[in-house]
């Protein structure tokens, strides 16, 4: 046990001094800061410092209601009222407001407003602020909790007829990380496919196999190799999780949709619960790629293949999306390659049951053992056949017989 | 006791038999020499030893009994096919493999700085190994086959890659651990080499044994029947003389068959005439025997084929 602890340690250590992860896991949430920096330089922007005239010919607008206050973050832009189009446009000319809206005396019946600007375009939330103003002016007569219940509307929370599980509607987080963890984790599980199909191979290539096997068992090796590589994912996922948390607490003052963001707990216990053995499946697999061929390049052919087996489930989006409890996406739920992302996506869409949540765990697990198992095995009998390829009867056989007998 | 004993290993890849009821012990405080040429079954048979691959048939015990997880730690192997890390560095990889081998890695940082002085690598130690010369790699393979301080040693041509003056290191490193009462098996190409520093050899040919004793034992045996002498006086009418040469002071004298040895040198003691300052049986190298009963191998199935 000590040595799969020095293994993982020292794969660990390998794989986060590398450029190449620096560059991949630092990359991504340097892109989301990038990503929100320039829609809240946008949004800034939008509003501009000028105030937003109208005139009003319906006789029920005042400028004096205004929507609720949001908690923190920009104020809505400034609104003031004209009494004619002449003494708006003249405004307008002075550039003493951005633009003018004029609602006509019919508005109520049809709706219809015109929006008056000069050169450039208002852009869409100072076009929502009027709206808002609109609405609040409308709902003036109301008391001021319906007003802000009418104005922000309702937040529904669909719950499992057991109860085990709820889906949040309008906690905008709860649909879309769950999207956001699929991709990430196809991202990091190919990364980390690749990654251990190089180590396995490196090690055959450069020789150093030789030493290791008399040093260490087989499947302290690829166990050590299994749990570095596994907390390599942790760590980046670790470093994703924080920056979208920071990156999230940044924008909220700036777009309105993030302030309400609750954190679906529920879904990052179980993001985390299948992570861990999806991770060491395809640690497993392809190290037993890895001990099978000779060199790198045709190990990467066969994990090309490997590969759509944890990507399949992208391919039923259109499913996952009309039909989330579809008897093809509970295969794809049991599967253990295919476990993590579909239960991922579906949770947004669904609830997903809790026995298929146990089932796909404990075959996600058992695979998982059984796959590093394999890989430990495969990996001896290949690991001194230099410029041998390993066939599948070979491997039955050894894998039939006493113990491993590994061949020349 | 024994700290290895090898007893009728077999060993085949398909239909290729490539050791055969090879048989050998080895002792602590001895260095063995594991000979034969390419393709013998010198890998394999070292191969089996540590568990690499499994014999077909036979018995094999390292410190008496199985080789179990906790025996590896007391074995150092550099194997033929040299192995480290090429994009990391010395230090580190060093440690890492140590460590591997059962001790802590303050034990293992500690006792590498003298290594790395003795191998001339201290200033290297921050280097990635791709970076190193060839000799410089095989020098950190021999550290790290060292840094454990094993009981056993197990090295495929340690001199293979280094230069007059670190092939004496390693000489000089060998006959230290030997002296320590360490087990070193060897493989090597270089027969001046085994011969300069193994007790004993097995020499394996077609993957079976085709010597094995003692190397002095060994060389006696195949001595022909000639003698080396120096001294003065004149040794051309010895008893059993078949033919006495003189080539720059030294005489070669080719004795009848049959003719002992030890008679020739009575019978020289018994001439008040002659001063004898050297006697010597004139024995072949182990270059010459392993060639002789290499190739005479080959004959004998070129003859009866």
């Amino acid at each position: 046990m000590r040595n799969l602890w020095l293994v993982a340690k020292h794969e660990y250590l390998k794989i986060v001094r590398q450029k190449s992860f620096l560059f991949g896991t630092l990359g991504i949430p340097v892109l989301i800061i990038v990503v929100m920096a320039v829609s809240i330089l946008a949004a800034i922007g939008q509003r501009g410092n000028l105030p937003l005239g109208y005139v009003d010919h319906t006789g029920i607008l005042s400028a004096s209601v205004t929507p609720p206050a949001p908690d923190k973050g920009e104020r809505p832009v400034a609104i003031r009222a004209f009494a004619d189009e002449a003494a708006a446009q003249t405004a307008l000319e002075a550039n003493t407001i951005q633009a003018y809206y004029v609602v006509p005396a019919d508005y109520v019946q049809s709706g219809r407003v015109q929006l008056f600007f000069r050169d450039k375009r208002p852009g869409e939330m100072v076009q929502e602020d009027f709206a808002d103003f609109l609405r609040a002016n409308l709902l003036a007569d109301h008391p001021a909790d319906v007003q802000r219940r009418l104005l922000e509307g309702s937040d529904v929370t669909f719950r499992s007829s057991d109860g085990s599980r709820e889906l949040d509607s309008n906690n905008v987080v709860s649909f879309i990380v769950p999207f956001v963890a699929a991709f990430f984790f196809v991202f990091a599980v190919l990364n980390a496919g690749s990654y251990m199909l190089q180590a396995v191979t490196d090690e055959k290539e450069n020789r150093t196999i030789e030493v290791l096997a008399t040093s260490i068992r087989p499947e302290e090796l690829i166990g050590g190799k299994a749990v570095g590589l596994m907390s390599v994912g942790l760590t980046q996922l670790g470093i994703w999780v924080l920056t979208g948390v920071l990156a999230l607490l940044a924008a909220a003052p700036f777009v309105p949709e993030v302030r309400g963001v609750r954190v679906p707990w529920s879904f990052v216990g179980v993001a985390v619960l299948f992570f861990v053995p999806a991770y060491a499946l395809i640690a497993g697999l392809m190290t037993a790629v890895g001990g099978m061929v000779t060199d790198l390049r045709q190990g990467q052919q066969i994990t090309g293949i490997l590969n759509l087996f944890f990507t399949l489930p992208f391919f039923f989006l259109a499913v996952i999306m009309e039909k989330p409890n579809s008897p093809l996406l509970i295969i794809l739920t049991l599967f253990p390659t295919t476990a993590f992302v579909t239960i991922t996506m579906r949770w947004a869409m669904t609830t997903v049951p809790l026995w298929q949540l146990a089932v796909s765990w404990v075959l996600s697990v058992t695979s998982a053992v059984v796959s590093v198992w394999l890989a430990a095995r495969i990996f001896r009998l290949g690991m001194l056949r230099y410029g041998q390829n390993l066939n599948v009867k070979t491997i039955i056989a050894s894998l039939r017989g006493n113990g491993v007998r590994a061949a020349r | 006791m024994s700290t290895v004993q090898v007893s009728h290993v077999s060993k085949a890849f398909g239909e290729v038999k490539a050791v055969q009821d090879v048989s050998f012990e080895v002792y602590p405080g001895e260095v063995f020499g594991l000979l034969g040429p390419n393709g013998a079954g010198k890998t394999t048979t070292i191969r089996m030893m540590l568990d690499i691959f499994r014999p077909d048939g036979g018995e094999i015990s390292i410190f008496d009994g199985k080789l179990t997880e906790a025996k590896k730690n007391r074995i150092g192997y550099m194997p033929e096919e040299r192995g480290l890390y090429k994009d990391l560095k010395l230090e580190p990889t060093l440690i890492f493999l140590a460590t591997l081998k059962g001790i802590d890695e303050a034990t293992a940082r500690a006792r590498l700085g003298p290594w790395l002085e003795r191998f001339d690598l201290q200033d290297y130690r921050q280097q990635k190994i791709q970076n190193l010369s060839k000799g410089m790699q095989q020098k950190a393979q021999l550290i790290a086959t060292l840094l454990h301080d094993p009981d056993l040693l197990v090295v495929d041509e340690p001199f293979s890659g280094l230069d007059p003056v670190n092939t004496r290191l390693v000489k000089d490193i060998i006959e230290e651990l030997r002296q320590q009462g360490k087990t070193i098996i060897m493989s090597a190409h270089q027969m001046h080499q085994v011969e300069a520093l193994c007790n004993r050899i097995v020499l394996i040919n077609h993957g079976r044994t085709v010597l094995y004793g003692e190397v002095a034992q060994i060389k006696r045996d195949f001595a022909g029947n000639a003698l080396t002498i120096e001294g003065q006086g004149d040794f051309t009418h010895l008893p059993g003389v078949l033919e006495a040469r003189r080539h720059n002071g030294t005489w070669n004298l080719t004795l009848d068959a049959g003719v002992d040895s030890q008679d020739v040198l009575r019978a020289i003691m018994r001439q008040d005439s002659v001063k004898l300052e050297r006697f010597e049986i004139a024995e072949p190298s182990l270059e010459d025997i392993f060639v002789t009963v290499v190739q005479g191998a080959g004959h004998e199935e070129a003859a009866d084929a």
